[in-house]
């Protein structure tokens, strides 16, 4: 993975130097809230409903164990001993006071990690496909053009105050695991007959209040032109992107006014202006950054074939752990295994200072220390021997961390919620844990199949709900809170927003809501193979009316 | 009170006014002018003037006439508005122009090292807080960048888009 030089650390230590300093003013009442807002955001801190947060960038979702390590220590000292992996690969820890945030960042600086622009109105930490660099389907390894786009875009000055955030995502990979059709700007590297590298891009996705698919501008961008294009984007954006209404200030209402074609047009006038200049990137200078994320030396382990079958046969719950969390890798000795972060019944996203030493110490041991988040909150290890896998599932059992639930009905997303959040209507976390363990069994799950339950407490949509196979949106009505259940929403290739099926429910009927949609599905597929969202695609919303509202009517809530 | 500050401290004559319903340029000051006020007296063959840059205007429209001014200001109706970034970039990377360019509007302290970084070069400033640092010499920024921009800098020995200043 990257390692900062010293032109990164200094860099780092400047900022957190310059964020000290703007701290101090703002205890001091030097600078009124106003103004520190943006300062502050653009550090990763948030005023939540209880007390400041602090957003961490896991850039691409990628960090070692020294860095976990770090990410424990601070759950420890400065917060109540949890962080909680979001969506969008970051951390984010819930308890810390104003006046330590310094401090925690200067411990970040020491592991190479930092949070700057997790918040505000500029360019975000850029994702990535979570199994990038070991998954058997990928043209080209995604994350040296997120490090270069990563250092390109901090504290880029041209782009610090954009009519508002700015999320990008890149792939490398056949099928889409970064959901890159729902972001602002979404990359798909490819590569041609002559093995060059290009990307197609997509812009003008998101979800949020108006949920919109993502337009593609360009196919086969070339390698060579990454920086000067999305410096092109970016600042037709800024000149032209709506600032009169917040809700309309995405980049996505902007293609939708414009059109694609006009904005197309406009960003190409404006690179061929750029394409010749400074951003334009050396092949040397890729190279180099390509030489960091180059695949670990994995030996050779084929006694792991052998061994995983007679543990698999000897241990049912083990092969059941196998089938669901463990996919191939392009190594076939190796697989890159899923660490779930929902346990039945618990908090979607969280992890304990325990549980993180833990998947520090299995990192290094096992998976040649190297860890992934993926935007579905979980821990990716992405290369581990087979023959390691029996000693791996071993580990994590105790600790919780073993739960066979990949891609199955409780391994749900969702957003912290009105427990945590100052924009949210309604809670998410219970209603998670609630239908977690309404579908605990574990035959009851794998009879159910690939269905992905997104829930967030507000139209922000940070739980992903518009592209669930099942989406849950908690909105407020009348002081109390209601769930708009929404269906065949997806974030794959086949990018789709999820349709509202009918009024909201409340929250001590949702999770019965959502086993009625289940059931009609169970009894309405063609067959066990076909899952949930290509059976919702083949019959539409009516069964689903009918089992959920009967004759009544169901008009939107 | 208002005052003009660039990179060698503050400058005490400035002759520049935004005309406003009640301000006007008095005797020995000059108007910074709206972009269509500039545009008519640049092509009645004036020179020497001052243009207001707003944030919805197209400042690509100022590029037959660059010799014609003697002060650029883009505008910063609120700290938060970030277009003058874009239009100072344009003015000096796209345009070449080469003169004064003034941030004018809500310019607090700590974007004034971005603002220098995309071309602007001097400041109308207001903030009390940023006044009180700007006299101590206490500017907030950081001296490596990742990007370069219209500000010519230097590149450290590394990768093609990092700088130093």
């Amino acid at each position: 993975m990257y390692r900062y030089d010293e032109f990164d650390h200094a860099f780092v230590a400047g900022r957190v130097a310059q964020f000290r300093d703007q701290v101090e003013r703002r205890l001091a009442g030097e600078i009124a809230e106003d103004a520190f807002r943006p300062l502050r955001l653009m550090n990763g801190v948030y005023l939540q409903l209880h007390a400041y947060m602090l957003r961490i960038a896991i850039p691409y979702g990628t960090l070692n164990s020294r860095q976990m390590r770090m990410l424990a220590h601070i759950a420890r000292k400065y917060d109540r001993g949890y962080g909680h992996f979001t969506t969008r690969q970051n951390i984010q820890f819930n308890w810390p006071r104003l006046e330590d945030t310094p401090d925690i960042l200067a411990d970040l600086a020491s592991v190479e990690m930092h949070s700057i622009q997790t918040s505000g109105n500029c360019i975000r930490n850029v994702t990535a496909d979570h199994f990038a660099g070991a998954a058997a389907d990928e043209a080209a390894d995604p994350r040296p053009y997120a490090e270069i786009l990563r250092q390109w875009s901090s504290v880029h000055p041209e782009f610090v105050f954009l009519p508002r955030k700015f999320k990008i995502a890149v792939t490398g990979a056949d099928y889409d695991r970064a959901a890159i059709q729902v972001h602002d700007i979404g990359l798909h590297l490819k590569k041609n007959d002559k093995g060059e590298i290009g990307f197609d891009v997509y812009v003008g996705g998101g979800q949020g209040r108006t949920p919109m698919v993502a337009k593609k501008i360009r196919d086969f961008l070339p390698e060579e032109d990454l920086l000067s294009y999305i410096t092109a984007i970016m600042r037709v954006y800024n000149l032209y992107g709506r600032r009169d209404n917040k809700f309309k200030a995405r980049i996505k209402i902007l293609v939708h006014e414009m059109g694609a074609e006009r904005l197309s047009a406009e960003v190409e006038a404006e690179f061929n202006e750029l394409k010749n200049g400074e951003l334009k990137l050396p092949e040397a200078d890729v190279e180099k950054i390509r030489s960091y994320f180059a695949l670990p030396d994995l030996p050779e382990r084929p006694e792991g074939w052998a061994n995983l079958a007679a543990w698999k046969k000897a241990d049912p719950e083990f092969a059941r752990w196998v089938d669901q969390n463990v996919k191939p890798h392009k190594h076939p000795d190796y697989g890159m295994v899923t660490i779930s972060l929902k346990p039945i019944g618990g908090i979607p996203g969280d992890a304990s200072d325990s549980q993180m030493d833990l998947i520090a110490d299995l990192a290094e041991e096992y998976a040649f220390d190297e860890i992934r988040i993926s935007h579905e909150q979980n821990v990716i290890f992405p290369h581990v021997a087979l023959a390691d896998l029996e000693a791996l599932y071993r580990a994590l059992k105790p600790a919780n961390l073993s739960t066979a639930n990949n891609n199955l009905i409780t391994d749900i997303i969702a957003c912290p919620g009105l427990d945590y959040c100052a924009l949210a209507n309604a809670r998410s976390i219970p209603v998670a844990q609630e239908i977690s363990n309404r579908f605990r069994s574990h035959e009851r799950q794998a009879e159910i199949g690939e269905l992905k339950i997104k829930i967030s407490g507000c139209i922000n949509a940070c739980g992903h709900h518009h592209v669930g196979h099942i989406g849950l949106l908690g909105v407020e009505k009348k002081g109390a809170e209601l769930y708009q259940i929404t269906l065949g929403g997806s974030a794959d290739n086949e990018t789709s927003v999820g349709e509202i099926i009918g009024r909201g429910f409340e929250p001590e009927k949702v999770t019965d809501a959502v086993e009625v949609v289940v059931d009609t599905y169970l009894g309405l597929r063609l067959s066990p193979q076909e899952t949930f969202l290509e059976a919702y695609r083949r019959v539409g919303p009516q069964p689903f009316k009918e089992a959920l509202y009967g004759g009544a009517s169901a008009e939107a809530a | 009170m208002t005052r003009i500050w660039n990179e060698a401290g503050f400058v005490n004559d400035d002759p520049w006014v935004i005309e406003t319903e009640e301000t006007k340029a008095g005797n020995n000051e000059k108007p910074i002018l709206p972009l269509d006020a500039f545009l008519e007296k640049a092509k009645a063959g004036e020179s020497g003037l001052g243009v207001l840059i707003k944030p919805a205007d197209n400042v690509k429209e100022l590029a037959p006439y660059l010799d014609r001014i003697a002060l650029a200001a883009v505008s910063f109706p609120a700290f938060s508005d970030g277009r003058s970034f874009s239009h100072a970039s344009i003015l000096r990377e796209r345009l070449g122009y080469q003169g004064e360019i003034r941030a004018v509007g809500d310019v607090l302290i700590d974007p004034i090292p971005l603002m220098l970084r995309v071309g602007i070069n001097s400041f109308a400033v207001t903030n009390p807080v940023a006044l009180k640092r700007l006299e101590e010499g206490r500017l907030p920024g950081i001296d490596k960048h990742y990007q370069p921009t219209a500000r010519p800098s230097q590149n450290p020995h590394s990768y093609s888009w990092r700088r130093v200043s």
